[in-house]
Formats: C-alpha cells, sequence, structure tokens
C-alpha cells in the first residue's frame, strides 16, 4: 500500500499577534506596565480555522478562494513550514513546494554555482546535483551566462534560472502556489510541458490558482477557501462554479 | 453583504456530498514510527548537512572576497593586534612581554570566537529568512553555520599561537598539548547552543545584538582574559577566576601551550557544565520558539 498522504484533522492556525505588536523588549515592558489598559485591538490573526482534509495518493487537489482566503497559508502549513495551533496534522512523503522562486540566490556567485546551492538547500546531495547539473543548465538556457555572476542577471533570467533548479527534482508531494509564470513565451512553453511532467511524477498535486483553466485541466478534486474556512469540497468543476457563486462572480 | 450572508448560511450546513463520503471512508493516520523528538530534530540536522556546510563555506569564501592575503588576514590581525597589545600591558603591568603576548593572544581568539558567534549566530534566523520562509529545516542549521565559519577561523587563528608559542616557548611542547585540541569540541558545543538561544530571543526582539555587545564587553572586564588571572587574585577578586567558566575554558589551552601542564579536572567540569546548562536552555526556550520563529521574520 502506498502510505504517501494528507491527514489534517480539525486544524487550526493562527498567526501570532506578538509578531507586528510588540517588536523590542520596550514595548513589551511598557505593556507590562500598563495592564490596566484594554487589552490592544490587534488579535492574533485566525487564518486557517477547523480544516479537515484528507488527500490520498494520485488525487489532483486545486485550491480556490479570493485573496486572503488562505490558499497560500494552507499550502505552507501543509509543508511544514506554519505550526498549527489545533488540531491533528499528518503529512506522509517528501514533500516538494514551488511558491517563492527568486530567493536564496547568492548574487556573488556564479549561476552553476547557484545550481549547487539551491539543490543543498532542498536537501539533496552534491552528488546527486552533479549528475542532474548539465539538465538544469541545458533547461535554463542562458548561454554562457551560467559563468557569471548572479548579479549580472536580469530579472527574467533569474526566474529561469531558479524555476530551471527548482523544478528539476519532484517530489511524492508537490505544492505549487500558482502556476508559476517565468521568462519569455518560449520559455513559458518549456516552463509548462516541465510542469506538467513534474505533476505527472508526483503523487499527490496541490495546486493554488485563480486560472479556472489550470485548475479544471490539471486537477480534478476543489476546495474553496473563504475567510479561513473551507466551505466545499467536491470534483473541481463544482468547486469552481461554489467559488463563483460564493464571491458574486457572474459568467 | 449579501455574499457574506449567503456564505454564512452555506457554513451552517454540513460539506458537500464528497467531503461527507470521504468522512466516512476516512481512516485513521496510520501508526508511525515514533520517533523521539529531540532525535527527529538531530537526524533533520545530519540530513541538511550539506546545506549548512555550504553556508559556512560561503560566509568564509565572503569575508576573504577580493582581499589580497585571504585567509591570512585570521592570523595576521590577532597576532598584530597582541604584539601592539603585549607592548602597551607588558609595560604598564611591568610583565615579560613575551611570555604575557601568548597570553593575550590565547585569550584574544577564543573571545573573539565566542563573541562573533553569539551576536553574529543571534542574527542567524533573520539573515536565513528566505531560506526559512521556503525550505523546512531544523533552524539550529542556521547558527551552526555561524558557529562553524567563525572555528574555522578560529582554528586559522589559533596556528598563529601554536607557531608563537613553539618559537618562543619550545620547552612546553608535549603530550599534554593533545589536550588543547579539546578546546574545539568545547567551544563550540558551549558557542552552538548559545547562540541559537539568543536567535529564538532576539528574532522577536531585536534589540538583543546591542544588549549582546554591552553584556560582552562587561563579561570580557571581568574575566582574565587580556589581564593574568594572578592580578585578579592579588586584587582580592579570586571569586572572578576560580568560579569564572571562561577562566576555565581559557585553561584547557593555557596549561598545555604557556605552562606545559595538563588542565585540571575542574576545568574540564566547568566546560562540561556549562555545555549542559546552555544544551539545556536551549531546548526549553526552542520547545516553543523553534515553531514561532518563521512569525517574527
Amino acid at each position: 500500500m502506498n502510505a504517501n498522504h494528507i491527514y489534517l484533522d480539525k486544524v487550526n492556525l493562527h498567526y501570532a499577534s506578538v509578531a507586528f505588536k510588540e517588536r523590542s523588549l520596550k514595548s513589551l515592558l511598557g505593556g507590562l506596565l500598563k495592564r490596566d489598559k484594554p487589552a490592544a485591538a490587534v488579535q492574533d490573526v485566525h487564518a486557517l480555522k477547523n480544516i479537515s482534509v484528507e488527500i490520498r495518493a494520485g488525487e489532483r487537489v486545486g485550491l480556490l478562494g479570493h485573496n486572503g482566503a488562505g490558499k497560500s497559508t494552507f499550502l505552507k502549513m501543509v509543508a511544514g513550514l506554519y505550526p498549527i495551533s489545533g488540531g491533528t496534522r499528518v503529512v506522509e512523503g517528501t514533500v516538494r513546494s514551488l511558491f517563492d522562486l527568486s530567493l536564496g540566490f547568492e548574487p556573488d556567485a556564479t549561476g552553476r554555482e547557484n545550481v549547487l546551492y539551491r539543490g543543498l538547500l532542498l536537501g539533496l546531495s552534491p552528488k546527486f546535483m552533479r549528475a542532474i547539473e548539465d539538465e538544469v543548465v541545458e533547461f535554463a538556457g542562458l548561454g554562457e551566462f551560467i559563468d557569471y555572476p548572479i548579479r549580472t542577471y536580469s530579472a527574467g533570467m533569474q526566474v529561469r534560472l531558479a524555476f530551471a533548479i527548482s523544478t528539476a527534482v519532484g517530489g511524492d508531494v508537490l505544492l505549487l502556489d500558482e502556476v508559476i509564470g517565468a521568462g519569455d513565451a518560449n520559455f513559458m512553453a518549456k516552463a509548462k510541458e516541465r510542469i506538467t511532467k513534474l505533476i505527472e511524477q508526483s503523487e499527490i498535486l496541490v495546486l493554488a490558482s485563480h486560472d479556472f483553466g489550470a485548475l479544471r485541466s490539471l486537477c480534478e478534486r476543489g476546495l474553496v477557501f473563504d475567510h479561513g474556512k473551507l466551505i466545499f469540497d467536491g470534483p473541481v468543476v463544482e468547486a469552481i462554479d461554489h467559488y463563483k457563486a460564493v464571491n458574486g462572480i457572474t459568467s | 453583504m449579501k455574499h457574506v450572508n449567503r456564505m454564512q448560511s452555506k457554513l451552517d450546513t454540513p460539506l458537500q456530498q464528497p467531503g461527507a463520503a470521504s468522512a466516512e471512508l476516512r481512516v485513521a493516520p496510520p501508526p508511525r514510527k515514533r520517533q523521539s523528538p529531540a532525535r527527529a530534530y538531530i537526524s533533520g540536522i545530519w540530513n541538511a548537512r550539506y546545506f549548512w556546510v555550504h553556508l559556512a563555506l560561503s560566509d568564509l569564501r565572503y569575508r576573504w572576497r577580493r582581499s589580497f592575503f585571504g585567509a591570512l588576514w585570521s592570523i595576521m590581525q590577532p597576532v598584530g593586534m597582541t604584539l601592539l597589545l603585549a607592548v602597551v600591558f607588558g609595560r604598564l603591568f611591568n610583565t615579560n612581554i613575551t611570555e604575557y603576548a601568548p597570553f593575550i593572544l590565547s585569550g584574544m581568539i577564543f573571545w573573539e570566537f565566542i563573541t562573533s558567534t553569539a551576536t553574529g549566530g543571534s542574527l542567524a534566523f533573520v539573515q536565513a529568512d528566505a531560506y526559512i520562509k521556503q525550505c523546512h529545516h531544523p533552524l539550529a542549521i542556521y547558527t551552526l553555520r555561524t558557529a562553524l565559519s567563525n572555528l574555522l577561523v578560529l582554528t586559522m587563528a589559533s596556528l598563529g599561537l601554536v607557531v608563537w608559542v613553539l618559537i618562543i616557548m619550545p620547552q612546553h611542547f608535549g603530550w599534554h598539548w593533545l589536550a588543547a585540541l579539546l578546546i574545539y569540541p568545547i567551544v563550540a558545543l558551549v558557542a552552538w547552543p548559545l547562540s541559537t538561544m539568543l536567535a529564538y530571543v532576539a528574532t522577536r526582539f531585536r534589540d538583543i545584538p546591542h544588549a549582546l555587545a554591552l553584556a560582552f564587553q562587561t563579561l570580557w572586564l571581568i574575566s582574565p582574559i587580556y589581564f593574568e588571572p594572578s592580578m585578579f587574585r592579588n586584587g582580592g577578586l579570586h571569586v572572578l577566576v576560580d568560579y569564572n567558566p571562561v577562566y576555565h575554558m581559557l585553561e584547557i589551552v593555557r596549561a598545555p601551550l604557556l605552562r606545559g601542564q595538563w588542565p585540571t579536572p575542574t576545568n574540564f567540569a566547568y566546560c562540561a557544565g556549562v555545555i549542559v546548562v546552555m544544551t539545556l536552555l536551549t531546548w526549553l526556550i526552542g520547545r516553543t520558539a523553534e515553531k514561532r520563529v518563521i512569525f517574527y521574520l
């Protein structure tokens, strides 16, 4: 039996309000002195409310919701980046997430060196990285610029390189935040093909997107979020209709 | 407003059929091979070893990039500073410069390691926020990176000390020098938890690095780092020597290299004590702080 799955039971997630309230010791001590004052208006943000979902191997799940509904938070929670404040979270299988691609480049190192560094960040071994290096460099298609320092790259070139590295290795559980648009039209076509391949390799796909076309073609199951709550769980076509109805979108 | 109302009513009804169906089918998560959290954490650090070793080395490359002497600066800078101090202090305190200078040098490179690891490490999470927000690794690898790169600098710098002692006091060379090698694991095991603990706190309270500078200056003044223990003893301040962990840690190096003796069991006991206390404190703070760090970045 394949054990790769995501199991969430009554998961709650709060963003700690202290993170933006008390930045310094001074304000903390000041707050202690003024005990009698009413509590500050800033509350913990309840970003995910009582989410219970089970996703099994082979499922392709799309996340829908307005901005701030909790799609990205949900993905980051599944990836283990955000701690949950209540409930049960079990994720089996290696998680590969594509959130913010251009993070973590070393500007003074060359593109080729950065390929290695990013691979190490993802937990791969130097030996494995050397084996796939040529393929990544080839895909990025930066020509001789691959041996130039990253700081000489244009924004588009950086995105291409980041995309090439991040998509070189798949995982059992693939988490995507929006389908990544990178580079010029020529590269976009290549990128789409590569993402599709990555999705095919993965056991579980969770994709957050506003692109109904992409959701319909890639996913079978849809989850609709609204203000941190899961309001619909079902076939993706119905999920899109539900999302449109809730948000008052006609057409 | 209308939408909100409609949405509320939807929420009152249970989820649509597929969700309900899957609720019935829902199986309890399979019992996992339970690994204790501490062991899982340590194996997480081990699994990410290529990554933090790379980070530490790239810190060093960055430090030495585009300088003519490069890594040699790590040896020359403390030696030059020591020469200067030894001349001034030697006159002031009327001590023998050739023997006093290695004393200062040993204190200087050791203290430089502790302070730079603690202050640098306290900002390690803030510095690594791009990685922390993207990949789930144990946070201690980011302070380990600081500790490791500083440890390599300390190793370079201690070459200067060893050469100096070999030239000026070759009579002290012997088997007991092996004991001096223990200083590396000892300071690493003290500085790594210390900087991790500070990093947990400093990510939330950004005042910490400033406060640290003051705290370390105070500690420097009351510890036998540049000033010989005899000065403290003569001034009736033997407490600052005998009960000072900094003194005992330094003795691991100073007893063999500067006096040709083995460090005492008391010295080692103090080192072990500091390591245990630091590790426990860090674990206590980290139990709750580790997960919340991402909110403060």
